[in-house]
């Protein structure tokens, strides 16, 4: 069972209004501070990832329910360049150089797992999820 | 609440009661465990917010809002934290790598000095760096002919030691010991010029000894002359034959000369590393290295090689800044 | 330890003029200069290397490379002001015989003598 809602990212202020939405689902469904600042910052690191390179795109945020636990699933999506190899993406140092799916590593770290579906001129579906430690 | 929020904030209160210097430092080792348990920065000012919060009674809004922002900030330097823990075990595993890598290359590339009658041969080969750049070649049919390589690739480390491999196998596909020296570069040119980029490229020098008749034969691709020891003139002649580098045309023209040795005479092999030697003495290292083998020549081939190495060694204050190699032929 | 590059670039002749130490460390700076420099059929490049004070074989690795690209794109390559050093160098490398090289020259125009 879940529940989902999705903020189109198009303007800067609309990672700002992203995240405030993120934050508030976070915390209702009961994560805690730090775990809050951070599903926070990884909707930000995708939403900007969005603005920056694929100029156009939506982040949808899910709650997810799987018997008694509860979580927060982050999907990005867009139709910008695509990214060539993902592999190369998701390691680490290449979060430095800047660039189309930087700060995926990171987006890694702070959530539990990370799917990354791309097509080279087609675009980009990043799925990221967090469970709550029950 | 957990055990370590329980702990810090008793150690928290006990600094607040009595700042002193005990405190602190029950403090640090406590922050040890931290560390070892990979707790966020993030995650700490949490637990500090929490403790501060649970010791002082009118803890102000304002100062709760100022540690919640503190904690979304600190989420940044958690992410590069843990970006560096996790390149710092990445480089871990590529050095036990490299570790396994270098074994193999010295595996493969061990160099087996010849034993033969009337000849007395001595070699050294010290890498730089991890990996030698410098190789060494015998081809010996125990009983007229020794041939002997001495390579030097251009560059270090791993790029000039996958380089070295494939000239090893070069010389293996030619192991006849009567090759002449020209055809040897030759074939070994063509090799390397095939399968190497533009600004690598490998020099080489190659003797052939004929015990019967006493005669050094040899060719040079692009390197360092050998030198010629004259036991009845005590004089050093260098043997200089014109040469392309190899690996730089597909075609390479090498001359092959020939030299009598006569009883306890010489021929001194080497890289470029020996002779580039960058000394605090304002002497040419060539001049250094004859002195050394002059002292020494009655010894065995092995002892003067020995005896060069750890005097330039102990004149670069026992810091290589080039692959070494020294190859010595003594008639015996 | 620094390696400074400099050109001159008219027409078809490119004047270049190499100071410093070429060595493992400095090489593949000089390396990037060379291969962003514009090649063509029939330009001539011109490269001093009168204030090069060390060079070693990776250096060599670098105008061996030079060369290489020079010869493909039809352009040619001659280094100047070699000191007795670096002639020998090349010399021995058999490079000498391969590119046009100049000893160091034009002692008479300049005041600080060799």
């Amino acid at each position: 069972m879940s529940e989902k809602s999705s903020v189109e990212i198009v303007t800067e202020w609309d990672i700002v209004a992203v995240r405030q939405f993120g934050r508030n689902e976070a915390k209702e469904i009961g994560f805690g501070t730090v775990d809050q600042a951070r599903i926070t910052t990884a909707i930000s690191e995708l939403a900007r990832n969005i603005y920056l390179y694929a100029k156009l795109g939506e982040i949808e945020i899910e709650r997810l329910r799987d018997g008694d636990r509860k979580g927060i699933a982050i999907v990005a999506k867009d139709q910008g360049p695509g990214i060539q190899d993902i592999r190369q993406v998701m390691e680490d140092g290449y979060s430095t150089s800047g660039g189309l799916g930087a700060g995926l590593p990171g987006v890694k770290r702070l959530m539990d797992t990370i799917h990354v579906d791309s097509v080279v001129g087609r675009g980009t579906i990043i799925r990221a999820e967090k469970w709550l430690n029950t | 609440m957990n055990e370590l929020q329980k702990q810090y904030t008793k150690i928290l209160a006990d600094y607040i009661e009595e700042q002193t210097e005990r405190n602190l430092y029950i403090g640090q080792n406590f922050i040890r465990q931290l560390l070892q348990k990979n707790i966020a920065p993030e995650e700490v000012i949490h637990i500090h917010k929490s403790a501060v919060e649970e010791i002082i009674d009118d803890f102000p809004i304002s100062l709760r809002h100022a540690y919640d922002f503190l904690i979304e900030v600190m989420v940044h330097y958690g992410l590069a934290l843990s970006e560096h823990k996790s390149l710092l075990q990445q480089q871990e595993e590529m050095q036990l790598e490299l570790q396994v890598a270098t074994n193999i290359q010295n595996m493969i590339l061990k160099s087996h000095v010849p034993k033969i009658d009337g000849v007395d041969v001595g070699m050294i080969s010290v890498p730089a760096r991890k990996m030698s750049g410098d190789y060494v070649h015998f081809i010996d049919d125990k009983n007229r002919y020794i041939g002997i390589a001495v390579a030097d690739v251009v560059g270090k480390g791993i790029p000039a030691a996958l380089c070295m491999s494939m000239v090893k196998y070069g010389m293996d596909s030619l192991d006849y010991s009567e090759s002449e020296p020209e055809r040897v570069l030759e074939v070994i040119n063509r090799i390397v010029e095939k399968s190497v980029d533009d600004s690598m490229f490998v020099s080489m020098f190659y003797g052939r000894y004929d015990v019967e008749t006493s005669t050094f034969a040899y060719g040079s691709a692009g390197h360092e002359p050998a030198l010629h020891y004259k036991a009845a003139s005590q004089t050093y002649e260098e043997l200089v034959a014109k040469g392309l580098l190899l690996g730089i045309l597909p075609d390479g023209n090498y001359e092959q000369h020939e030299v009598q040795l006569q009883q306890n005479d010489l021929v001194i092999m080497m890289t470029d590393g020996v002779t580039e030697i960058r000394t605090n003495l304002e002497m040419d290292a060539m001049a250094i290295i004859t002195s050394i083998i002059s002292e020494h020549k009655h010894e065995r081939a092995q002892q003067i090689v020995d005896e060069v190495f750890k005097q330039l060694e102990k004149m670069q204050n026992f810091e290589l800044s080039d692959d070494f190699t020294l190859v010595i032929l003594k008639k015996n | 330890m620094n390696i400074i590059f400099q050109v001159q670039e008219s027409e078809q002749v490119i004047r270049g003029m190499i100071e410093g130490e070429l060595d493992t460390f400095t090489a593949p700076q000089l390396k990037e200069e060379l291969e962003a420099m514009e090649l063509a059929e029939g330009v001539y490049v011109e490269i001093d290397l009168s204030k090069l004070n060390y060079m070693d074989s990776t250096g060599l690795g670098v105008f061996v490379g030079f060369y290489k690209r020079a010869k493909r794109e039809q352009a040619s390559v001659k280094l100047v002001g070699l000191s007795s050093r670096l002639r020998r160098l090349f010399e021995i490398t058999g490079l000498s015989d391969l590119m046009e090289i100049e000893n160091e020259k034009r002692v008479e125009l300049s005041n600080e003598g060799i």
